[in-house]
Parts: structure tokens; C-alpha cells; sequence
């Protein structure tokens, strides 16, 4: 059991340390991280945003910064941290499933079923995160108890899941009963 | 498997450090954000909420609901005519010359940051160029959903209407701008009756007994009244947050809709757009 545990944080630590095993890998990550934010905070009022892109994508940073200070006055700072680590643990994500595609290839398996579990997880988890407003319940969000900050803890922990099973996509591990992982 | 790129102490301490300035600074700066846009305004007309209220000098009590023809009069009135999209003003106060062509419907809610975010950003703009210039009447519609305290503030202020709208309509912005800057984090008792009763004290004009009596007598009905009016904007306005408006034009029937605490130079722009349809 401990070997186990020892196993996954190992696992998500290596999956951390990937996108910083290099430039480009580290710019992408944080390119993809910038982008969720964005992606994020703008579904925390999709119809405001709409309104302010179509009127000229200058008013992006303008629809930003409103809703980053409309979301902490209404979630508060660890419904924010939360969005922030979120976007982060998304950008971890999709760089090591990107490595799973590139190194996956290069052993044999296939590029889709190495991807789709990392997209999975992100996309499961961003329901917490902020796009069940996109879909048009920002309101039930805002009834839920801690002003949705369980769901969004609990998409935080389903992508530290995902990562901890991938770790290092350049590495393969083999497990004591004989399967890769 | 040959791994080409290591994670060296460089790379490490440079994703650290990068990842905890970034996520840090937006968790640091977005309350710093929150008090700039509440108090980076333009300085507030006379007719503002702090200062002698709108009602102080210009305020007119129209209960007939025509305009009193003075086209720079920003103050409210009380009418009993039924606006664009059937809303009837009787509940609601109205601000700005009656006559004036281009409608705004303001749906909000005492609780909302971004209400706030509006009150003190575009609204006085709104009040100088348009009201003031009689382009624009504004009617302010109640909007709870946030939690409770959304409801109380609601109804109270529904009361506080009920009170001055015949003889001192302009004390109403007074209370509603008093409210505004009290505004509290959501859920955590600041809009409670007791609250917002001593906060009502405190504000100029305004008797707050009385206030308080129309409360307690008139709560259920005011109440049902609102949910109502709510039923109403989301399911045939789709209003789904706030603040939101509509903006209609009076005289062709022409309507847009401009959600959200935007800059005022879009309001300027959709009250042109409207007012030209």
C-alpha cells in the first residue's frame, strides 16, 4: 500500500518536473496554463464576455481583469487560488499528455489513447473550474456549498490523479505483477 | 528510453518561481483590482448617492408619468405607466427626463460585485452624458438570486421607494448608492434586515421607521411581487445575472441588451445603435 502511495507521488512529481525539462516544454505549459485562465475567468460570465470580445478583442484584457476581481469578490481568495492552480495543474497536463503522444508514438502505442485520458481529466474537472458556466449553470455554482470551491478542489484532485498515473511520459515504468503503466 | 532533456536545479527553480509570481500575483492583485474599480471614478455629480442625492435640487414628482419637460433633469420620478416589454414603473423608480427616447431597463442586485463594479465605473458617466441630457430614462429593477440577503435588500429597497417616491423621489439614490458602498461579501449577514435597517438610519432623508413598518407589513407581498418580476426577466428578457440591461427605444420599439459591468463607451455606442434603429 505504501509502495503504492510512494509510487503515485513519485509519479505526479515526475509529471510536475516534465514541462521544466526543457524550454519549449516549459513555454507551452505556461502558454496552455495563460490560455485555461483566460478560458476560465471569461466562462465565469459567458454573455459579458461575448458581448466584450465581439466588440474588439481589445477588450480582452479589459473582461479579464473585471471578472479576475469580480471572481474573488465572489469566490474569494481560495476560489481564485483555486481557478489559478487549476489552470496550472491544465497546462502540467496537456504538456505531458503531448509527451505521452510524442514518446507514446515512438513505442508503439497509439496517440489517441494517450491523449484522451489527460483531456478527459481536464475537461471533467474544469466543471469545477468554471465551464458549467459556459453551459449556463454559473447559477447552480453559486449555490452550491462553498460557492462551488468543493467541485472545483475535487477537479483539482482528478487532474493530480491523471498526473500521478502518467508521471514522466518519456519514462515506462513496470509494475511488480508484470504490467507497464 | 534515452531521455535527452533533464530537469536541472535551474529549470526547476525558474518553473517555482515563475508559477508561484504568476498564480500569486493574480490571487494578490484581484482585490487590489476590486478597490480600484471601486474607487477609480469619475468624481460623483451632485445627484450621487454621498452627495445631496438626486432628488436634492432637481428631483421632480411626476405620479402622472408625463415628463415635466426638462430635458437636463436627472432626477426620479414615480409614474404609473406601463414602459417597453410591459414593465410597469409603478414599483420602480425611474430616472431622467420622462420624455427622453431611449429607455434603460437595470436589472441588479445588492449583492453582486460586478452591480457594484457598474454603480461606480460607467453610471456616472451614464448619469453626466445621457440622463443629464436627457437621451436616457433609467428604471431600476431588483434582481435577487445571490442568496438571501439579496431578497431582504430587495424588498427594503422596494420600501424605501414606497416611502419617498411622491414626495422626495430623489432621496431614493441616496439610499441605493448608500447600499452600494456598504455592499459586503456575499452571504455573510451585511444585507440582514437589522443591517440594512441602521444603514437606512444613516442616510439623509430617509425615515427609517417607516421603512420598517412597510416591511413588516408589506414583506410577503413585495416579495411575491419581485419573484415575480424575476420569473418575468429570465424567462422573457433571458436575464440570467446581473447587472443586465435592455435598452429600448420608445418610439419604434427597437430594443439591444448589454450585459454585464461594461465600460461606459459601450453603453455610449448601444444607446446610439438604439436610439438610431
Amino acid at each position: 500500500m505504501n509502495e503504492r502511495v510512494e509510487r503515485h507521488v513519485e509519479g505526479f512529481l515526475a509529471a510536475l518536473g516534465y514541462p521544466l525539462t526543457s524550454t519549449p516544454r516549459m513555454l507551452l505549459a505556461a502558454g496552455i496554463a495563460v490560455c485555461t485562465y483566460i478560458l476560465l475567468v471569461l466562462s465565469t460570465f459567458p454573455s459579458y464576455s461575448a458581448q466584450m470580445l465581439a466588440a474588439g478583442v481589445g477588450y480582452l484584457d479589459d473582461a479579464v481583469l473585471a471578472l479576475t476581481a469580480n471572481t474573488y469578490a465572489t469566490i474569494g481568495t481560495v476560489g481564485l487560488a483555486l481557478v489559478v492552480a487549476y489552470a496550472v495543474a491544465t497546462g502540467v497536463a496537456l504538456t505531458t499528455a503531448l509527451g505521452r503522444v510524442r514518446h507514446g508514438s515512438a513505442s508503439g502505442a497509439s496517440g489517441a489513447s494517450s491523449v484522451l485520458p489527460g483531456l478527459l481529466a481536464s475537461g471533467c474537472a474544469s466543471c469545477g473550474a468554471g465551464v458549467l458556466g459556459l453551459l449556463g449553470f454559473a447559477g447552480a455554482l453559486a449555490t452550491l456549498p462553498f460557492h462551488g470551491n468543493l467541485l472545483r478542489l475535487g477537479g483539482l484532485l482528478l487532474l493530480g490523479v491523471y498526473l500521478a498515473r502518467v508521471g514522466d511520459p518519456r519514462r515506462c515504468s513496470v509494475s511488480p505483477t508484470g504490467g507497464s503503466a | 528510453m534515452d531521455v535527452p532533456d533533464t530537469l536541472t536545479t535551474r529549470r526547476a527553480l525558474l518553473g517555482s518561481v515563475g508559477t508561484v509570481l504568476a498564480g500569486g500575483g493574480v490571487v494578490y492583485a484581484a482585490p487590489h483590482l476590486e478597490s480600484e474599480s471601486s474607487e477609480a471614478t469619475v468624481p460623483r455629480t451632485p445627484a450621487s448617492s454621498s452627495g445631496g442625492g438626486a432628488g436634492g435640487a432637481n428631483a421632480t414628482n411626476d405620479s402622472n408619468g408625463n415628463g415635466t419637460g426638462a430635458s437636463l433633469d436627472t432626477g426620479f420620478h414615480y409614474s404609473t405607466e406601463t414602459a417597453g416589454f410591459d414593465i410597469d414603473l409603478a414599483s420602480h423608480p425611474v430616472m431622467g427626463a420622462m420624455d427622453a427616447p431611449v429607455d434603460i431597463y437595470y436589472w441588479t442586485d445588492y449583492q453582486c460585485p460586478f452591480c457594484k463594479r457598474f454603480e461606480h465605473g460607467a453610471f456616472p458617466k451614464l448619469v453626466e452624458n445621457q440622463i443629464r441630457e436627457g437621451t436616457v430614462r433609467l428604471v431600476f429593477i431588483q434582481f435577487p438570486y445571490l442568496s438571501e440577503g439579496s431578497m431582504t435588500a430587495a424588498v427594503m429597497d422596494r420600501c424605501v421607494w414606497r416611502e419617498v417616491r411622491e414626495s422626495t423621489p430623489g432621496r431614493y439614490r441616496r439610499w441605493h448608492g448608500a447600499v452600494f458602498d456598504a455592499q459586503g461579501e456575499k452571504g455573510s449577514g451585511w444585507a440582514s434586515k437589522e443591517n440594512l435597517l441602521e444603514l437606512t438610519r444613516g442616510v439623509e432623508g430617509i425615515d427609517a421607521a417607516a421603512v420598517e413598518a412597510k416591511m413588516d407589513e408589506h414583506r410577503s407581498d413585495i416579495e411575491a411581487s419581485i419573484k415575480a418580476d424575476r420569473t418575468y426577466a429570465a424567462q422573457e428578457l433571458g436575464v440570467g445575472g446581473t447587472p443586465a440591461f435592455v435598452l429600448y427605444n420608445r418610439g419604434n420599439g427597437k430594443a439591444g441588451k448589454v450585459t454585464g459591468a461594461q465600460p461606459y463607451e459601450r453603453f455610449d455606442e448601444a444607446i446610439t445603435r438604439v436610439k438610431n434603429a
